[in-house]
């Protein structure tokens, strides 16, 4: 492999110039809430929402068609494990080939950290994962749980297969909770999620810029914090944020290179503000708590709003690693984002454990390696960020590609 | 021109002192709890064996290792990822594969004819295939390192050690002592054990020949023959203390930099003129 001039022998087009060499800091009131919002379970805007006697469901995992949730009034809510000290009391019921995001996240349940919940909603993303789901319903008393089926293929016959699971799962909303979630709630409640897709779109864009105004720690706080507060606050804070960076020309210009980050679940701002630290600035992703769930709409020209979401979920949106015989076009949407976000290089990150991640990749490597694109993969543990180790690792990395 | 390179791993500390492109002197010492002390330890060695006598003898210092940011007297550090490739493919031309078993790391390097790396892979948070598994295994057959890495040689029947952690391998081990079973061959398997793993690094950047070793376990000749068995392929012999080879590579790059600092001003001082 060589690692000279990647670009050049994927792309067509030439990268785009940047707008100005100078470096400041976003001091928006928006970014510091969403900050926040990563640092703690409940944030100041989920707590007035609970206040208020809101009701919150948690999402194990992207998958979770969430807009059912926003339909029936709720607040849904991706379940992570932040703040968690240790899995003492989760390693009680799981073993140390379970991943280190699902023993912290049951550690926290099962020390009542999560009782703000008034339910809780799985999907079969791993066995790891489907796992607490038996644990939980058996420790936990939270009042409403639910695991929904979700297909292993991304083709027609496993949309129609999701749809049905959507279904069951708008109805349980009414057999539960008594609320009847009709097609005009679930309309609008795409168009909410869909604007909210449309502003963190907007907020990539500007990432594209020789001098992004964002970076990569930054940007996952906003995405952390798209799942954990009010989706109507949170649009208005983010259109915010965008406004004032749109507004601006500052940037940073003082990375040594372009880093796409790839993997699973990544909520800590920490693994990135190591990459960051060495220079590598991160410009964009394909993560669940990135590109993946907000690249593609719901398309609301669809008849039936059940059938848009299976079809968003399953077929349309970048699918996730856990989906098999996708791999093929998961490749490809790196690359194209290799080219539009004008990388320098592709780092992998990966929980230690996690399966669906292992192979995915080997097979992305060796597609990057065909390609020219400098390509690393490092692995992680969910809280322990194993800082020494990993800074070795990028600024080797940095420097292997001549940065 | 008199260069420097410095590389603080886990278990020693290495200096290399370089004049004109060669090697004038070097030192290894171990490690202590303070790594800027160890550094300070390591040069003032390797410059008293050069026959100089300060630290600003040096032009230009690069510091590597663990302890890379506290190399006080560097004027940059750089990862010891480049600095072992370098220095390997400095000391042998030919190299291209380069395995470096550390205190606490190993890593396998593919690199260029410039000794530039291509791809690298490295052992995650474990001890296997480490120095520091093998300082555990010697503790628990009471030898010391050194009577570790040639009485592997003696082996007639290696036996068979499937872990590769450190504390499964430990068990394993007394489980062999308790049976009778040769020192050599347990020896020769723990050499295996760690090849195996060893191997399975390097089948993820490939195998190109020519094939070194670095890091202080490059000592270890049981388990330098046991990589080639493994391997299928001769691994070359470096022509220097294979521990010092990223403490070579930092002075390579320091000597680097004072040249390409050289032609800069030149150029700077030419279209002044």
């Amino acid at each position: 492999m060589q690692a000279t001039k990647p670009r050049a022998v994927l792309c067509e087009a030439p990268p785009g110039k940047g707008e100005s060499e100078l470096s400041t800091k976003v001091k928006s009131k928006a970014l510091k809430e969403f900050q926040e919002a990563t640092q703690m379970l409940v944030n100041p805007a989920l707590q007035r929402w609970k206040d208020q006697g809101g009701r919150v469901i948690g999402c194990y995992c992207s998958y979770v068609p969430e807009e059912v949730i926003t339909a029936a009034g709720f607040v849904p809510f991706r379940m992570r494990g932040t703040g968690s000290a240790g899995t003492d009391m989760a390693d009680t019921c799981v073993s140390s080939i379970n991943c280190s995001f699902v023993r912290h996240s049951l550690d926290l349940g099962l020390r009542g950290e999560y009782s703000f919940l008034d339910g809780v909603v799985w999907v079969n993303s791993c066995d790891h994962v489907r796992r607490i789901y038996d644990h939980w319903k058996r420790k936990i008393d939270t009042p409403y749980l639910r695991l929904i089926s979700l297909p292993k293929k991304v083709d027609e016959p496993q949309v129609e297969w999701f749809r049905e699971e959507v279904s069951l799962f708008r109805e349980s909303m009414k057999d539960h909770f008594g609320i009847f979630v009709s097609d005009e709630r679930l309309w609008k409640a795409i168009k909410l999620h869909n604007e909210t897709r449309r502003l963190q779109r907007q907020l990539y864009e500007l990432r594209k810029r020789k001098n992004p105004p964002i970076t990569g720690v930054e940007t996952l706080a906003v995405m952390v914090a798209g799942t954990a507060m009010p989706r109507e606050e949170y649009n208005k804070l983010l259109k915010e944020l965008v406004d004032e960076l749109s507004q601006s020309s500052a940037g940073h210009s003082d990375h040594r290179a372009r880093i796409m980050l790839i993997g699973g679940i990544l909520d800590d701002p920490a693994y990135i503000e190591v990459i960051e630290s060495q220079g590598g600035l991160v410009v964009t992703d394909s993560m669940c708590f990135g590109t993946r769930i907000m690249w593609k709409d719901i398309d609301e020209k669809e008849k039936d709003p059940v059938t848009a979401l299976a079809r968003y979920y399953i077929a349309d949106r970048p699918s996730c690693a856990r989906m098999f015989g996708d791999q093929p076009r998961r490749s490809a949407f790196i690359k194209d984002m290799i080219c539009e976000f004008n990388v320098d290089g592709v780092i992998a990150e990966r929980l230690v454990m996690c399966d669906n991640w292992t192979g995915e990749q080997f097979m992305t490597g060796e597609d990057l390696k065909e390609a020219g694109i400098p390509y690393i993969r490092l692995d992680r543990d969910y809280i322990n960020v194993g800082a020494g180790q990993l800074r070795t690792r990028v600024q080797a990395f940095l420097e292997m590609m001549g940065r | 021109m008199i260069v420097g390179g410095c590389d603080i791993g886990s278990a020693t500390g290495k200096a290399v002192v370089m004049k004109d492109g060669e090697i004038v002197s070097y030192a290894i010492t171990p490690s202590t709890v303070k790594p800027e002390v160890t550094a300070r330890k390591a040069m003032d060695e390797a410059l008293q064996k050069a026959g100089l006598s300060k630290l600003e003898d040096l032009d230009y210092v690069v510091g590597t290792g663990y302890g890379r940011l506290k190399v006080e007297f560097a004027n940059e550090n750089v990862s010891e990822i480049s600095c072992h490739s370098r220095g390997a493919q400095w000391l042998l031309p030919t190299a291209r594969t380069v395995i470096d078993i550390g205190g606490q790391d190993c890593k396998v390097m593919s690199v260029t004819d410039k000794g530039k790396v291509l791809e690298f892979v490295m052992n995650d948070k474990c001890a296997a295939g480490t120095g520091k598994f093998y300082e555990a295994m010697a503790r628990t057959l009471q030898l010391s390192l050194e009577e570790l890495s040639t009485m592997g040689l003696e082996a007639k029947k290696p036996a068979a050690i499937s872990s590769q952690c450190s504390v499964f391998a430990e068990s394993e081990v007394i489980t062999l002592i308790n049976e009778g079973v040769e020192l050599a061959d347990i020896i020769a398997g723990l050499n295996n054990s760690v090849a195996g793993r060893l191997s399975g690094m390097v089948g993820r950047v490939g195998v190109v020949e020519d094939v070194v070793v670095t890091g202080g376990c490059a000592k270890n000749e049981g388990l330098a023959r046991a990589l080639e068995q493994r391997l299928k392929v001769k691994i070359k012999r470096l022509p220097m203390d294979p521990q010092i080879a990223g403490a070579v590579g930092a002075a390579v790059i320091a000597a680097e930099k004072v040249a390409q600092k050289a032609q800069t001003d030149s150029v700077a001082a030419k279209s002044a003129r």
